[in-house]
C-alpha cells in the first residue's frame, strides 16, 4: 500500500490531477447545495422535474429569469443542469455500488474456490461480455421499458462482469501468496481467509477502478437518456437535456448558432464532470501502477 | 498447436458461449407478451395479418424450454424475425444496413490505432515534460467527451455555421439517386469503395465529405483509450533491460524507442484492439443516430425507441457473434506478434 | 602499462523523492590497457553506477555531477574526455570501443527479435563501411561471373547500381543515397546485402563464444535459449566490434555454478586472445580471483582498496576488505559476518563511510574522509590505519 502522504502529494503536484480534483469538489458542492443554488419554485411538486415557463417550442436564449436559457418546451436549463448533477451522482453511486457488491461476491467466490464454481461464473461473465455494453444496455432497457431506473438496472447488468473478472484475477494471484497459506495453516475458515486477508488486498485496485468508472457510468447513462431510453422528458438529467437540443442545433438561416446554449451547456456539464473523474483516474493509475517505479 | 486445429477448437468453444448468449437474449424476450414475441417468428408481411396463427404455430404459450427450442430452430434457419421499423425481415435489414457501418469502421479503426499509438509513444518518450502533459490532456479530453455531444457540436459548427460544408447522412439526395441507378454498379454498397470501383470522383468526394464528421466523432473518443494504454505500455517497455542494452550498443534514442521499445509496447495494444471494435459498436449507435447515417447502429436505435424487439435482439446477437469472432482473430494475431506465445496460451 | 581509462573525482548523485543519494563520491580509478580489473562491493557500493557512468548511461534521476573520465583509445586520436563528448560521438563509442554486458542476459535481450538480428545490429551500426565493402565485392563477383546467361542481360543495370550503392557506403559513410534509402521503410530492403554480410560476421562471433550450431542459434529467439547460451550471446554482442574495453556487470551472478565456471573460462580466453581490457564487476571475491589481474573494493560509493589479486588476498589492508574475506563461508568454520548494516544511502555516516562497522575505528575516522595512500607495489588503501 502506498504511503497516503505520497499519494496526496503526487496528486496535488500534478497539474492535471489537481484540476480533476477541483472539478470533482465543485460538482460535489453543486450536488449537495442544489436546492439552494436552483430553488424549486413554489408549488412545484417534484423537484427532479424541471419547471417549465410556457410551452413554446423554440428554445429561448439566456436572460435574467433563465440564466442558461431554456430548451425546447421552455424547460429551464440552469435548473436542469444543477439538479442534473444530483441525478448524475445518484445514478453513478447506485450503479457502481451494486456493481461492486455483485462483482466482489461473485469474483471472490470464483477466484477463491476455483473449480466448477469458477468455470460457471466465468462462462456467465463471458456471455455478458460478448455484448458491447451500450447495445446490451439498450436491449435491456427496451425490454423493461425506458426510465431512469431501467437505465440503472441495465448499466449494473452490463458493468458487473468486468469487476467480477478483476477481483477474480486479483484473488487468483493472491491465493498463492504465503500469508494466505499461513492463515489456512493456522486453521482459518475459507470465508475468514477471503474476508480478512484476500479481499483487503485485492480490493485496492478495484476500488480505484470503481471510483474512476463513475465518470464512465454517467457518460453511458447520459447516452442512453439522450437516445430517449432513460429519463423521461423534462427530468433533470444531463443526457435528457441534451436530447432536447437535437432539433435546434442549426438555427434559422442567417443565425445558425442561435440556440447554441441548448446544446453546449448541458454537454459542458457532462464533459467537465467526466473530465474531472478521468483526470483523477489517470493520475491514480500512474501512482498505483506497480510497473512504474516510484521516483 | 497447429493453426487450423486451434481455430477449429476455438470455434467449437464458441458454441457454448453463443448458446448462452442466445439463452440470455431469449430470456429477455420472455418479459414480453406473446403477441410481441410473435414478431420474432414472422417471416414476411402476410403473416402479420394473422398473429393468433403465428402464436399457435410456434407455441408461444407453451413452456419456456419448448419455446427456446423453437426459436433456436428458427434462428438456425436464418429467421430472426421481422423488423417493424424498416418493414423487412431482420436478416435482410442487417445486410442492408451493414455496409454503411463497415464504411465507418474502415476509416475509423486505422485512425484510432494510428493516432493512439503515436500520441502514446510521444507521451511516454517525454514523460512528465510538457509534451507528455499536452498529449495526455488531449487524450483525456477526447475520452471524456460524450460522443453524442461531440457529434452535435461538430454538426453545429461544420454544418450549421459553415452552412453545409460537412453534412450529415451518407450522401446528398441527388447523389443517392445517382448511386442507386444504372450505370453505377453497386459492388459492395460501401459508397467510397463503390465510387473508386466505378471510377466516379464526384461520388467519392461526396461520400468522403459525409464521412468526415462521423469518423472524427468515433475516432476522438476511442483514440484516447488506445493512447493511454500505449503510453503505459511504452513506459513499461522503456524500463526494461533490453532498452538499456540497446542504448549501450550505441543506437540513437530514436531507434531505441522505435525499434526496441515500441515493438514490445505494441503487443498489449494489439490484444486490446478487439475491445476497440466493441467500443466502435457502442459509438456507432450514437454516431449514426446523430448524423442520420443509416447503418446498423441507426437501425438499432430506431428499433429500441419503438420497442421493435426482434430488431434489437437480432442486432445484439449479431454483435455478440462478431465480437467473439474478432477476439479469435486477435488471439491468432497475438501469436504472430509475440514470438514467446504459442497458440493455445491465454492472452494476458 | 598505459592507462586506458582514467577516472578522476567522479561524483554521481541521485535526486530522489526522499533525498539526494551519493551513488559515487569522488572516485579515482584507472583501468590499464589489457588488464582485467575487478570491482568488488555490496549492493549500493556504486560499482554498477561506475560502469554506467563510463558509458554515460546513468539513468534518471541520477546525474553525473562532476569529475572526468578520460579514454585513451588506440584509434581515437589521443585522449578523449568522455564526459564532454557530444552524444553523437559518445554513441559511436558505445558498443564499438567500449561495450557492456549486463547481469541478466534474459532481460538484456529483446524478446521479439532473433539473436542474430540483435547482434547484427551492432555490425550494421558500427561496421557499415566494412559491410558495404564486402557487399560491393560480392556484387562484383556476381557481375563478373554472371549467371550463365540466365537473366544476366536484363539484370545488369540493377547490379551495377547495387555495386555503386555499396561502394558509396564503403567509402562515404554519410552519402545521401544510402541514408535516404535506409530511412524509407520499403526501400530499406534494397540494402539487404548489408544484412547478409552482417549475418556472416554474427555467426562467426557466435562460434567464437563457443555456441554450438551457431547458424541455427542466430535464427532463434531469446526465449528459446538456456541461460548460459543467452549470456554467451550477450557477450558475443558486446565483443562484436572488438572493443578496447569490455564492461561486465555481474555476468555470472544469475547463472548456475557449472555454467558460471564455463563463463569464467570464456572470459579468461577473451582476455588471452583479444587483448581488450575488462572491467569485471562482481560481489563475489571468489569469482574475481578467477579472472582479474587487479581488484578494486568499493563501499558506499567510494574506493576503499585497490591491489593486484595476489596482494589483495595475501595482504588485505582495508578493514572492509578483511571483513569481506573473512565472511567467505568455509565448511567447518563458524560463519563470520560484518556487524552493523549497510550505510544509509540518504544519510551516510560522516568521514569514513565504514567506521560504524569497523573494528579498528578511531575518532579521526568520523571526522574526515581518508584519502588513498600507497602501501605496496600497485596497492593503495583509503584508511587511517596506514
Amino acid at each position: 500500500m502506498k504511503d497516503w502522504r505520497f499519494v496526496v502529494r503526487q496528486l496535488v503536484r500534478n497539474p492535471l490531477s489537481l484540476m480533476g480534483l477541483i472539478l470533482i469538489v465543485i460538482f460535489i458542492i453543486i450536488a449537495i447545495f442544489a436546492p439552494l443554488i436552483a430553488p424549486t419554485p413554489e408549488g412545484h411538486q417534484r423537484p427532479y422535474m424541471i419547471p417549465r415557463d410556457g410551452y413554446r417550442a423554440a428554445p429561448e436564449p439566456p436572460d435574467e429569469d433563465h440564466i442558461f436559457g431554456t430548451t425546447q418546451g421552455q424547460y429551464d436549463i440552469f435548473y436542469g443542469v444543477i439538479w442534473g448533477t444530483r441525478s448524475a451522482f445518484q445514478v453513478a453511486l447506485l450503479v457502481i455500488g451494486i456493481t461492486l457488491l455483485v462483482g466482489l461476491v461473485l469474483g471472490s467466490l470464483a477466484g477463491y474456490f476455483g473449480g466448477i464454481i469458477d468455470e460457471v461464473i466465468m462462462r456467465i461473465t463471458d456471455i455478458f461480455l460478448a455484448f458491447p455494453a451500450l447495445i446490451l444496455a439498450m436491449a435491456i432497457v427496451a425490454a423493461i421499458g425506458p426510465s431512469l431506473r431501467s437505465v440503472m438496472i441495465a448499466l449494473t447488468a452490463v458493468w458487473w462482469p468486468s469487476y467480477a473478472r478483476l477481483i477474480r484475477g486479483d484473488i487468483l494471484a493472491l491465493r498463492e501468496e504465503d500469508y494466505i497459506e499461513a492463515s489456512r495453516g493456522l486453521g482459518a475458515s475459507s470465508a475468514r481467509v477471503i474476508l480478512r486477508h484476500a479481499l483487503p488486498n485485492a480490493i485496492y485496485p478495484t476500488l480505484i477502478m470503481a471510483s474512476l468508472d463513475i465518470g464512465a457510468v454517467v457518460l453511458a447513462a447520459a447516452a442512453l437518456s439522450f437516445l430517449g431510453l432513460g429519463a423521461p422528458e423534462g427530468y433533470a438529467d444531463w443526457g435528457q437535456l441534451t436530447s432536447f437540443a437535437r432539433n435546434w442545433i442549426v438555427g434559422p438561416p442567417g443565425e445558425p448558432l442561435k440556440h447554441w446554449y441548448a446544446v453546449t451547456i448541458p454537454g459542458l456539464f457532462i464533459l467537465f464532470f467526466v473530465l474531472g473523474w478521468n483526470l483523477l483516474g489517470d493520475a491514480f493509475r500512474d501512482i498505483f501502477d506497480p510497473r512504474l517505479a516510484r521516483r | 498447436m497447429e493453426l487450423r486445429a486451434y481455430i477449429i477448437r476455438r470455434l467449437l468453444l464458441l458454441v457454448p458461449v453463443l448458446l448462452g448468449v442466445t439463452l440470455f437474449i431469449f430470456g429477455i424476450t420472455m418479459l414480453f407478451t406473446p403477441t410481441q414475441r410473435a414478431m420474432l417468428y414472422v417471416r414476411d408481411v402476410k403473416q402479420l395479418a394473422d398473429m393468433p396463427a403465428v402464436i399457435e404455430r410456434y407455441g408461444l404459450d407453451r413452456p419456456f424450454v419448448v419455446q427456446y427450442g423453437n426459436w433456436l430452430g428458427q434462428v438456425f434457419q436464418g429467421n430472426l424475425g421481422y423488423s417493424k421499423v424498416v418493414s423487412q425481415p431482420v436478416t435482410d435489414a442487417i445486410f442492408q444496413f451493414l455496409p454503411a457501418t463497415v464504411e465507418l469502421a474502415i476509416f475509423a479503426t486505422p485512425l484510432i490505432i494510428l493516432l493512439g499509438v503515436v500520441f502514446g509513444t510521444t507521451a511516454a518518450a517525454h514523460k512528465d515534460k510538457p509534451l507528455d502533459h499536452g498529449t495526455r490532456v488531449v487524450a483525456i479530453l477526447g475520452w471524456s467527451l460524450p460522443t453524442f455531444w461531440l457529434g452535435l457540436i461538430l454538426l453545429m459548427i461544420f454544418y450549421g455555421f459553415l452552412t453545409g460544408f460537412l453534412p450529415p447522412g451518407r450522401l446528398s439526395v441527388q447523389m443517392d439517386l445517382l448511386v442507386n441507378a444504372a450505370p453505377f454498379i453497386r459492388y459492395t454498397h460501401i459508397n467510397t469503395i463503390d465510387a473508386i470501383l466505378n471510377l466516379n470522383g464526384a461520388v467519392l468526394l461526396e461520400a468522403l465529405r459525409h464521412l468526415v464528421l462521423p469518423v472524427v466523432t468515433l475516432t476522438v473518443v476511442q483514440m484516447a483509450f488506445i493512447m493511454r494504454l500505449m503510453r503505459s505500455s511504452m513506459l513499461e517497455s522503456l524500463g526494461k533491460g533490453y532498452v538499456l542494452t540497446a542504448r549501450a550498443k550505441g543506437l540513437s534514442e530514436r531507434v531505441v524507442i522505435r525499434k526496441h521499445a515500441r515493438r514490445n509496447a505494441l503487443i498489449p495494444v494489439i490484444t486490446v484492439s478487439g475491445y476497440v471494435f466493441a467500443g466502435l459498436a457502442n459509438g456507432v449507435v450514437i454516431t449514426e443516430t446523430i448524423f442520420n447515417f443509416k447503418g446498423i447502429g441507426w437501425w438499432a436505435w430506431q428499433a429500441a425507441i419503438n420497442l421493435d424487439i426482434p430488431s434489437v435482439l437480432g442486432f445484439a446477437l449479431f454483435n455478440a457473434f462478431l465480437f467473439v469472432l474478432v477476439n479469435l482473430v486477435v488471439d491468432v494475431l497475438y501469436t504472430r506478434v509475440d514470438p514467446r506465445v504459442r497458440l493455445g496460451q491465454a492472452v494476458q | 602499462m598505459k592507462d586506458l581509462i582514467r577516472i578522476r573525482d567522479l561524483s554521481v548523485r541521485f535526486y530522489t523523492y526522499e533525498g539526494v543519494v551519493h551513488a559515487i563520491d569522488d572516485l579515482d580509478l584507472e583501468i590499464r590497457q589489457g588488464e582485467t580489473l575487478g570491482v568488488v562491493g555490496e549492493t549500493g557500493s556504486g560499482k554498477s553506477m561506475t560502469a554506467l557512468a563510463i558509458l554515460r548511461l546513468v539513468p534518471y534521476p541520477g546525474k553525473i555531477e562532476s569529475g572526468s573520465i578520460v579514454f585513451c583509445g588506440r584509434d581515437s586520436g589521443g585522449d578523449l574526455e568522455l564526459l564532454k563528448l557530444t552524444e553523437d560521438r559518445m554513441r559511436s563509442i558505445r558498443g564499438n570501443k567500449i561495450s557492456m554486458v549486463f547481469q541478466e542476459p534474459g532481460a538484456a535481450l529483446n524478446p521479439v527479435y532473433t539473436i542474430g538480428d540483435q547482434i547484427s545490429e551492432v555490425y550494421l551500426l558500427h561496421r557499415r563501411q566494412e559491410l558495404g565493402h564486402q557487399a560491393m565485392e560480392r556484387v562484383d563477383d556476381l557481375i563478373s561471373n554472371g549467371r550463365n546467361g540466365f537473366g544476366a542481360g536484363a539484370k545488369r543495370p540493377f547490379w551495377h547500381w547495387q555495386k555503386r550503392l555499396y561502394r558509396k557506403i564503403a567509402e562515404q559513410p554519410h552519402a545521401v543515397e544510402p541514408r535516404l534509402l535506409n530511412r524509407l521503410p520499403l526501400f530499406r530492403r534494397l540494402l539487404w546485402r548489408l544484412r547478409d554480410e552482417a549475418g556472416l560476421l554474427t555467426v562467426n562471433m557466435l562460434k567464437d563464444v563457443e555456441i554450438p550450431d551457431a547458424a541455427r542459434v542466430a535464427a532463434e529467439y531469446p526465449h528459446e535459449l538456456s541461460g548460459g547460451m543467452k549470456q554467451r550471446a550477450v557477450i558475443a554482442m558486446a565483443l562484436a566490434c572488438s572493443p578496447e574495453l569490455l564492461i561486465a556487470d555481474e555476468p555470472t551472478t544469475s547463472l548456475d555454478v557449472t555454467i558460471q565456471a564455463q563463463m569464467l573460462e570464456l572470459f579468461r580466453r577473451i582476455k588471452a586472445e583479444k587483448g581488450a581490457s575488462v572491467l569485471f564487476i562482481t560481489h563475489n571475491l571468489g569469482v574475481a580471483a578467477e579472472v582479474c589481474d587487479r581488484v578494486a573494493v568499493m563501499y558506499a560509493g567510494r574506493l576503499c582498496e585497490i591491489a593486484t589479486i595476489e596482494d589483495l588476498f595475501l595482504h588485505p589492508s582495508h578493514p572492509y576488505t578483511r571483513a569481506l574475506l573473512d565472511a567467505v563461508p568455509i565448511p567447518g568454520k563458524e560463519l563470520q559476518t560484518i556487524p552493523g548494516a549497510l550505510a544509509d544511502a540518504l544519510n551516510p555516516p560522516p568521514g569514513c563511510r565504514f567506521h560504524p562497522r569497523c573494528p579498528s575505528a578511531t575518532p579521526l575516522c568520523q571526522q574526515e574522509r581518508p584519502r588513498l595512500k600507497t602501501v605496496g607495489k600497485d596497492h593503495m588503501v583509503a584508511c587511517y590505519l596506514f
